[in-house]
């Protein structure tokens, strides 16, 4: 969710200062970037390993299909979900228009496993849904909810939000005068969206889009869950039926190389910014009222797309938990081990982000391997842990393993989120213009300095911004957990899949609803400080 | 709030877990006799944390837990090489007990305990690992629509009088597997590749889902048979799920026959780590687990059928405790699994 924050200010043109001596940061940035790099390196040397296991080239095609498939189904539908409902949230005015605006932001609380469990359990075949329909209704629905479709609804409501929040974020910050100058020369609303606004918009569009399909490269475990084999697929097959921990890796590379490609894309499409309403624009948007029934339309519209990402799923979920007595005292156990990690995770990776971001202007490559492992699939982020944990390991005295085993962990979110945080504090850090460092060299502070009592002050905003992304994320994070994780040790989303591998779905409803209640008032807030983000008004 | 006190409240709260969760290093020095003992499983059910504290009560020797997926599991304890604190590895499967021998990181136990309370072909020869349940992989069927003897043997199930009626999950799923490497060791692999390509025909839908979603579609009319392990079945049947309940009481549980010797059965099992550092406690541990007393526990909360022939049977499992078991051993399917994998994908089954 790495955009959701001051992508406002995002589209600031970004101009670094020139600094001639920042080896201090610059080795703090150096660190951050080693910290990333460490799984992604272990990636790469399990994959050289050893020979992969022997799965059919048909059945690996096949897994590679659908795993591009289904990335671009996601990306295509959560762009024009995103869209439409920033479009319609900033620039109308509807009943509900005021909750709507921060409150389509909020299935980002939602796991997509969860969402995976929520769905295939609501619309199963023999479900009682399905039946009652059949029975009663005398007809079925029309589409299977474990397919390659289905899953690509599942995941689009799940990963929306972050076109939602980008595109909110760029229509705010647009400026009147193009739109104004498209409909003098003739165009009509429609177009004035699609040839304006829209390609205006076109950098916050592909970073959106980018996030939701990196997160659909990530999935661990929501599509395997229905029914539909991705590269996932190869990645288990070659590692538990195959023993193949280097066949494993072996297939995580193209994945790893659709997400670089992922990042560059979206990099690139950022260098396109500067043209983007780069000088603030005071003048208010040309806000339209609905009425009748387009009024109702938005409201449903709006109504729909929160219901599908979270008000339906986090429903059934509390329907189905409540058919079952819990396990109380472990699950508040659980609920705290998530909200330390959630906290310790987010400090520690906003605090390698921002040496990253503060000392990377001479190391472009550093920014961009740090970002890779937000996309690394799930399945194989663990086999790129165990190659650094295993050093860790083979040298901790075991009196400290318990505490070592959290360090390791905590490492491991950095690694994987680093890019989630990263791209605000970006963000943020463009604010400060060249001018405001040399002032602060000028008082005499050292390069350092300057960083901490300059920029830092100036991107506060931005660092509590990627600090609540990294706790969300680390809340609803599996695999990483899983494998490094110390004795006795579970966090809520260990435990929700723990009872759905045990086919046990009613159990695993309430710890799946702890994490979206934990995550939601973060998500409020961060989706309500962006609603307050038009320059000018 | 300031940053300190910002960080005094989050380090507040990972000691408070860490308290919570009660002494958890995995230290050898805190091992030896009395002291705690180290166990990595892969079977997360509820019911077994209750006979873990059981266990902690009668022997005063604390358990330290870590669950998870069990090829993770065996990779971690090979990362982390000598100085694994892992005493004890359970998993759910033989096949997944033989690849954790495979990869090195058990050691063989010669236990009379063990060697009483297991029957011999529930065991690897070596001693590397011992089942302390059983699970038997076989059908769900709805009485209206299939007779008992159509579902009689594995072969039925291939037949074409079952064309586009079975529901069965994917290939890589490791309960399937098992039971293809079990064909494999007594047809051989190219009879076992031909009855997997007549389940394929079988099929009444591509697989999804788990064993349950299987036995719920057979409830709901979209098959007429479902592959699946017995303890789904007999969790549905008695379970606290009135809706589940529901879904099972027209349909019966089938247990077909491999070649006319009982049916497949897979283990749950254990075995103890290489480097051990609580070697006694693991083995006690692991003995404890084949108790007789356990294996009733097992059978009464989780519905898998005891290991040892003589441990009586208790509900809900006691109106199927009869059925026949194939005496094959379990080593035999386990190493075939990759062959199994790469049968069913030829067949289409995916």
């Amino acid at each position: 969710m790495a955009l959701s924050s001051g992508a406002a200010t995002a589209i600031l043109s970004r101009r670094r200062p020139v600094a001639r001596n920042l080896s201090g940061l610059q080795w703090l940035a150096l660190l951050a970037a080693l910290v990333a790099a460490l799984p992604l390196s272990g990636i790469v040397v399990t994959a050289l390993s050893g020979p992969g296991a022997a799965i059919p080239l048909h059945d690996l095609l096949r897994y590679a299909w659908t795993s591009a498939w289904l990335a671009v189904l996601v990306g295509f539908i959560t762009a024009t979900l995103g869209t439409t409902a920033a479009w319609i949230v900033v620039m109308q005015r509807f009943p509900g228009h005021s909750f709507f605006c921060w409150a389509l932001a909020l299935p980002l609380a939602a796991p997509a496993f969860a969402l995976a469990y929520a769905y295939a359990d609501l619309f199963d075949p023999a479900g009682d849904l399905r039946l009652w329909m059949r029975g009663s209704l005398g007809f079925d629905l029309p589409f299977e909810i474990r397919s390659i479709g289905g899953a690509a609804l599942v995941l689009s409501c799940a990963f929306y939000p972050y076109v939602y929040l980008a595109m909110r974020a760029a229509f705010l910050g647009q400026s009147v005068s193009a739109l104004e100058s498209a409909r003098m020369l003739g165009c009509s609303p429609r177009q004035t969206f699609f040839r304006a606004a829209l390609p205006l918009a076109r950098p916050a569009l592909a970073a959106g889009v980018a996030l939701a399909v990196m997160e659909t490269l990530a999935d661990y475990g929501a599509a395997q869950f229905l029914a539909v084999q991705t590269l996932t697929t190869g990645v288990v097959r070659s590692w538990s039926v195959f023993g193949s921990p280097a066949g494993a890796a072996q297939l995580a590379v193209p994945l790893l190389g659709a997400a670089a490609l992922l990042l560059w894309v979206e990099r690139s499409a950022r260098r396109g910014r500067s043209h983007d309403a780069a000088q603030i624009q005071p003048r208010p948007l040309a806000i339209e009222q609905l009425h009748g029934a387009r009024a109702a339309g938005a409201t449903m519209f709006c109504g729909l797309l929160l219901t599908l990402g979270l008000l339906l799923p986090a429903g059934w979920l509390l329907a189905s938990a409540l058919a079952h007595s819990p396990d109380l005292p472990r699950l508040a156990q659980a609920a705290l081990n998530s909200l330390s990690m959630g906290a310790a995770g987010a400090l520690v990776t906003t605090g390698l982000a921002l040496a990253l971001a503060l000392g990377a202007a001479r190391l472009p490559l550093a920014v961009r391997i740090a970002s890779l492992g937000y996309a690394t699939p799930g399945a194989a982020i663990a086999i790129g842990l165990l190659v650094p944990a295993a050093l860790v390991w083979r040298i901790v005295p075991a009196g400290a393993a318990f505490w070592v085993g959290l360090c390791l962990l905590v490492c491991a979110y950095a690694a994987r989120l680093m890019a989630a945080a990263l791209e605000p504090i970006d963000a943020g850090m463009a604010r400060v213009t060249p001018s405001m460092i040399w002032a602060g060299r000028t008082l005499g502070r050292s390069e350092m300095g300057a960083a901490f009592f300059v920029q830092v002050p100036i991107a506060r905003a931005s660092l509590l911004t990627a600090g609540l992304i990294v706790f969300i994320d680390v809340l609803k994070e599996l695999p990483a957990t899983l494998i490094l994780r110390p004795f006795n040790f579970d966090t809520l989303a260990v435990i929700a899949n723990n009872y759905a591998l045990d086919e046990r779905l009613g159990q695993a409803g309430l710890p799946s609803l702890l994490i979206i209640l934990l995550a939601l008032p973060p998500t409020i807030w961060l989706s309500r400080k962006i609603a307050a983000a038009r320059p000018g008004t | 709030m300031t940053v300190r006190s910002k960080l005094l409240v989050l380090l507040g709260g990972i000691s408070l877990s860490a308290c919570g969760t009660s002494g958890n290093d995995g230290s050898p020095a805190a091992g030896g006799t009395g002291g705690e003992v180290n166990l990595y499983t892969a079977r997360h059910y509820d019911s077994d944390m209750a006979l873990y504290e059981r266990f902690t009560r009668e022997t005063g020797i604390r358990i330290n837990r870590i669950e998870g997926d069990a090829d993770q599991l065996i990779a971690r304890m090979r990362s982390e090489g000598e100085r694994s604190p892992a005493d004890l590895f359970i998993t759910a499967d033989a096949g997944a007990l033989w690849r954790a021998e495979q990869a090195g990181v058990l050691q063989p136990v010669q236990s009379a305990v063990l060697n009483e309370r297991v029957p011999v072909n529930l065991r690897d020869r070596d001693g590397d690992w011992h089942g302390f349940t059983r699970r038997a992989r076989v059908v769900a069927y709805n009485p209206e629509k299939v007779r008992p003897e159509d579902v009689d043997s594995y072969e039925d199930l291939a037949a074409p009088g079952l064309r586009g009626r079975l529901c069965v999950r994917s290939s890589d799923n490791i309960y399937n597997l098992s039971l293809v490497g079990a064909l494999i060791e007594a047809w051989g692999e190219q009879r076992a590749e031909q009855w997997a390509r007549g389940v394929v025909a079988n099929m009444a839908r591509q697989p999804e889902g788990g064993d349950r979603d299987q036995i719920r579609a057979v409830g709901a009319g979209i098959c007429d048979v479902a592959i699946t392990n017995s303890y789904y079945f007999i969790r549905m049947e008695s379970g606290e799920d009135e809706a589940d309940r529901a879904v099972v009481r027209p349909l019966r549980l089938g247990f077909p026959s491999l070649d006319g010797h009982g049916s497949h059965v897979n283990i749950s099992g254990g075995g103890i780590a290489a480097s051990a550092p609580n070697r006694e406690n693991a083995i006690r541990l692991l003995e404890f687990l084949a108790s007789s007393e356990a294996q009733q526990h097992f059978a009464r909360f989780n519905n898998e059928f005891p290991a040892g022939p003589d441990v009586p049977a208790v509900p809900p499992t006691d109106r199927y405790a009869q059925f026949a078991a194939h005496p094959m051993p379990v080593e035999a399917f386990a190493e075939h699994q990759p062959l199994a994998q790469a049968i069913m994908s030829r067949a289409g089954w995916r």
